[in-house]
């Protein structure tokens, strides 16, 4: 049985911003969890009110976008901020934009694009990301390297906290270490501390020259050299990614072979000799079809199908495993992984992002994803790295033969969330354990 | 005083030498780049970091209280020792442990001096960006502390920026990792962030992973000289407009002129109104066409515009800058710098604001300032043996403060609140977010044992 009382719902947001059919619910949701309600707020106030409710009838949130995943939220609220979408300022000036969470990430690169302006952070799923779970996931990625991870492109927000209390920090000031740094520390904490109600952003100037180059490769392991080649040349692009032959063809339709992509962005006049260094070391490394592409929808053709790729896996997180090691490493890396899982150019899917030294994993079914875990673990961090995240924070800790240092970081977590929300209101399906 | 047993069981930790009771070397490390002071119960130098957690111990057994210090040069009162505290100095853990240029990464220990880092790296073709300018003698830990600016910000960010992951002893004297050598190991929460700029209060960083990047392949500076300081701030803006990031853009206003002048002879115009030092980097290629804006924008509204031809040159224009804070204790024997950051929009408001309120509390204050951040350095300059006059001068230091966050900007852009700023932070968080810090600070610290009584009370 719920607590959810649903016509104090109503008062708070109107009738019709409730919804509490199972049917018309559905689109609203992922997962298994059976909320009792879709909330949907149109303001900060309303957000409060939601949450001071919750917290009297000590009813759970968990908060989406456009839509909310229902872990662990039985009989609880899904609050969805998608009629909080707007962009409230865009402040050429001081390269800022202040917008609402439920503003999708794809609406918001066509605007900053309209108005000559770059946000770098890629979106997590191309067609239902949300500005505020940008920020409330807060991942790295491919662009990392050149641009800093999500978290470098927040400045201030304004959020709702697990008791209902609203909290707004930060400015427009691009340097700000004034009381501690709660700005970047609510990165990535998946609306555990709160709930993002408005988003300062950073954003950059555009970057007028845009050029890809790409070639196909038999051997994932000579296309994966040619980055270190590019790495010991003392080249770093934008991005420098590869895919395996499985999800090559996702891509780019008709790819045979592994698939390497490299941008660059902003090498305005330099970018012609860079594409050319970058094409002869991917055709003498044994790459074919190596093609500089500096048409513009060719360009945002295959930018695009390495996003839809990506989103793919980020949206099966059960189903990959993330590992990092130092980018120069990633030969060894490669050669190591495959004697624990075959050849890599015909598993179901391998991601490198070689700037970063990332390698994302989709794996086949039946896979006994923790024991792979502990294995790939050990191998990463013979090369200077880990799994990624809490569950490589763990499995580092074991290897360290350390558990008094996993105790403490999952306690010192734990004590952080109960500070926040002692009544654990938010983000049931956030877990702290690994 | 600490008790003979405390001393003893501190001498078996770090060794005999390694720690200091004697009234005047408790002296010596009672001060930091302010003009305040206290004397800790004792000073312990600790190597390792299972000499850290020794000390921690030990002093949560005896109930006292731990303030960590670098070098010591923060100019907020980070390190002043207050509330009985003994001071814990990390200028013995000095070791570079790794620096692996081609993944990017290297390993230090907290007591490692910014500018031996850079030596290290600059001769592996790699640097770690953040470089304020005391980095000659400020330590890494301290940057950390503070989260360190310097003049490179506007293209490169802050320290938090090139922090990777840290080792930390915990105020129960556990030892965790945070984060690790890349971007994605942090666990959850991003614990590296909270624990950068948190000037100690969370944790005793004792091994920090930093990020290394190649060096630029080509730079370009130049020197543009203004009628007004407004003029200035305009160039700045459309620069902006135009969009290019620069490296920097540093700007020091009349009175700095001149006692940069009297220095270091770079041959300024002592009647200029402000110069503006800017300098590009990036591929050689991509530098000549961003030059060629620059000085069209500036050109149109500057007195005087030059680009360095040569390495001697750019030294010429930097060594000004570089000098800028020591040269006024010609003018006046002490001055009290400040950091406040406002919008870059509001860059020109602040600069009115400084010059009311120099006119208003009838002080001299000099600015120089990183003007695409929208950093200001205003420099009071007094004389510390006038009781009257230092007043006044925390007066205008109020004032100052005041009118950043008035112009919706903060009251420390780079150098942290410590004792100097906290009567401030009031006014500038809401009750909410100073909630949110203590619930951070009770998390870690609930005993409020590492640098109590620094950036707010508990």
């Amino acid at each position: 049985m719920s607590n959810v009382n649903i016509s104090k719902l109503k008062a708070i947001v109107g009738d019709n911003n409730v919804i509490d059919s199972p049917s018309e619910m559905a689109k609203y949701l992922k997962g298994k969890g059976k909320p009792a309600v879709v909330v949907l707020p149109g303001n900060t106030s309303e957000v409060s009110s939601i949450v001071k409710l919750a917290n009297e009838q000590n009813v759970k949130i968990a908060v989406g976008g456009t839509v909310a995943g229902t872990k662990g939220l039985n009989g609880g609220i899904a609050m969805v901020m998608s009629r909080m979408n707007r962009i409230l300022e865009m402040d050429h000036l001081n390269l800022v934009a202040h917008v609402e969470p439920g503003l999708l990430h794809k609406e918001f690169l066509l605007k900053v694009g309209e108005a000559g302006l770059n946000f770098p952070p890629e979106p997590y799923e191309v067609e239902t990301s949300s500005i505020g779970g940008c920020f409330a996931i807060g991942d790295s990625d491919s662009k990392s390297f050149e641009y800093g991870p999500t978290r470098t492109f927040l400045l201030g927000f304004e959020m709702v906290l697990p008791t209902g209390e609203i909290l707004e920090i930060g400015n427009k000031c691009i340097k700000n270490v004034s009381g501690l740094d709660f700005i970047h520390f609510a990165v990535g904490s998946q609306g555990t501390f709160g709930i993002f109600t408005k988003l300062l952003v950073k954003l950059l100037p555009v970057q007028e020259a845009k050029r890809a180059v790409i070639g196909t490769f038999t051997s994932i392991h000579k296309a994966n050299a040619t980055f270190n080649t590019l790495i010991k040349r003392n080249v770093q692009p934008t991005r420098m990614n590869l895919l395996n032959a499985s999800l090559a063809k996702n891509a780019i339709s008709g790819t045979e072979g592994q698939l390497v992509i490299i941008d660059l962005q902003g090498f305005k006049e330099s970018g012609k000799n860079i594409a050319n260094e970058i094409a002869a070391v991917l055709t003498l490394g044994g790459g074919t079809d190596v093609k500089i592409i500096e048409d513009e929808a060719e360009y945002d053709q295959v930018i695009n199908g390495w996003l839809k790729v990506r989103a793919e896996l980020n949206g099966k997180p059960e189903q990959t495993l993330e590992f990092l090691v130092g980018p120069a490493k990633m030969p060894q890396a490669l050669t190591q992984l495959e004697a624990l899982t075959g050849d890599l150019g015909a598993y179901p899917g391998v991601v490198v992002e070689g700037l970063l030294g990332y390698v994302c994993l989709a794996l086949p079914e039946g896979t006994d994803k923790l024991a792979l875990a502990a294995k790939v673990n050990k191998l990463a961090m013979s090369l200077g790295g880990n799994i990624k995240g809490l569950l490589g924070h763990k499995l580092k800790a074991e290897a360290y033969n350390d558990a008094e240092m996993w105790q403490q970081t999952i306690g010192l977590l734990q004590e952080l969330r109960q500070q926040f929300d002692p009544k654990g209101i938010l983000s049931p399906g956030v877990s702290l354990e690994a | 005083m600490l008790s003979q047993t405390v001393v003893n069981r501190l001498k078996e930790i770090v060794g005999e030498k390694n720690v200091v009771t004697d009234k005047v070397g408790l002296l010596t490390y009672g001060y930091d780049g302010t003009l305040l002071s206290g004397e800790a119960l004792g000073v312990v130098s600790p190597h390792t970091t299972e000499e850290v957690v020794e000390i921690v111990k030990l002093m949560n057994e005896h109930n006292i209280k731990l303030v960590p210090r670098g070098a010591g040069t923060n100019e907020s009162g980070g390190t002043i020792p207050t509330q009985d505290s003994v001071v814990i100095s990390f200028t013995k853990m000095t070791k570079i442990h790794e620096i692996d240029t081609e993944n990017f990464v290297a390993v230090v220990e907290p007591g490692v001096i910014n500018f031996d880092l850079q030596v290290e790296l600059e001769k592996r073709n790699c640097y770690f960006p953040p470089d304020p300018s005391s980095y000659k003698a400020s330590t890494i830990g301290g940057n950390v502390g503070e989260c360190s600016g310097g003049p490179k910000c506007f293209k490169y960010g802050v320290t938090r920026d090139y922090i990777l992951g840290l080792e930390v002893v915990l105020p129960n004297g556990k030892v965790i990792q945070t984060g690790g050598r890349n971007f994605q190991s942090e666990p959850a929460y991003d614990l590296t962030r909270i624990i950068v700029g948190a000037e100690g209060t969370l944790g005793l960083v004792t091994k920090v992973f930093v990020r290394i990047i190649p060096l630029p392949r080509a730079k370009k500076t130049m020197l543009a000289i203004y009628d007004k300081v407004e003029d200035a701030s305009q160039t700045v803006a459309d620069i902006v407009a135009a969009g290019i990031i620069p490296t920097t853009l540093e700007l020091m206003d009349n009175l700095l002129i001149n006692t940069t002048e009297d220095f270091s002879h770079a041959g300024l115009p002592r009647d200029a109104g402000a110069v503006l030092i800017i300098e590009v980097d990036g591929y050689p290629e991509d530098m000549d066409p961003q030059v060629k804006t620059i000085s069209e924008i500036c050109n149109k509204i500057a007195k005087e515009f030059k680009i360095a031809q040569s390495a001697a040159e750019v030294d010429q224009i930097w060594t000004s800058r570089r000098c800028a804070f020591g040269s006024v204790a010609r003018v006046r024997p002490s001055y009290g710098v400040n950091d406040i950051t406002v919008p870059r929009s509001n860059f020109p408001k602040a600069i009115q604001g400084v010059l009311k309120v120099a006119k208003e509390y009838g002080v001299t204050i000099g600015v120089v300032a990183h003007a695409g951040d929208g950093n200001l350095h205003p420099l009071v300059l007094f004389d510390q043996r006038n009781k009257e006059e230092v007043e006044t001068v925390h007066a205008a230091e109020k004032a100052l403060c005041m009118m950043a966050l008035d112009l919706d900007g903060t009251v420390s852009g780079e150098h942290g609140i410590g004792l100097v700023k906290k009567k401030y932070l009031d006014s500038e968080f809401t009750p909410a977010a100073m909630g949110a810090f203590r619930k951070i600070k009770r998390s870690f610290d609930p005993s409020n044992r590492f640098n109590p009584g620094k950036v707010f009370e508990l």
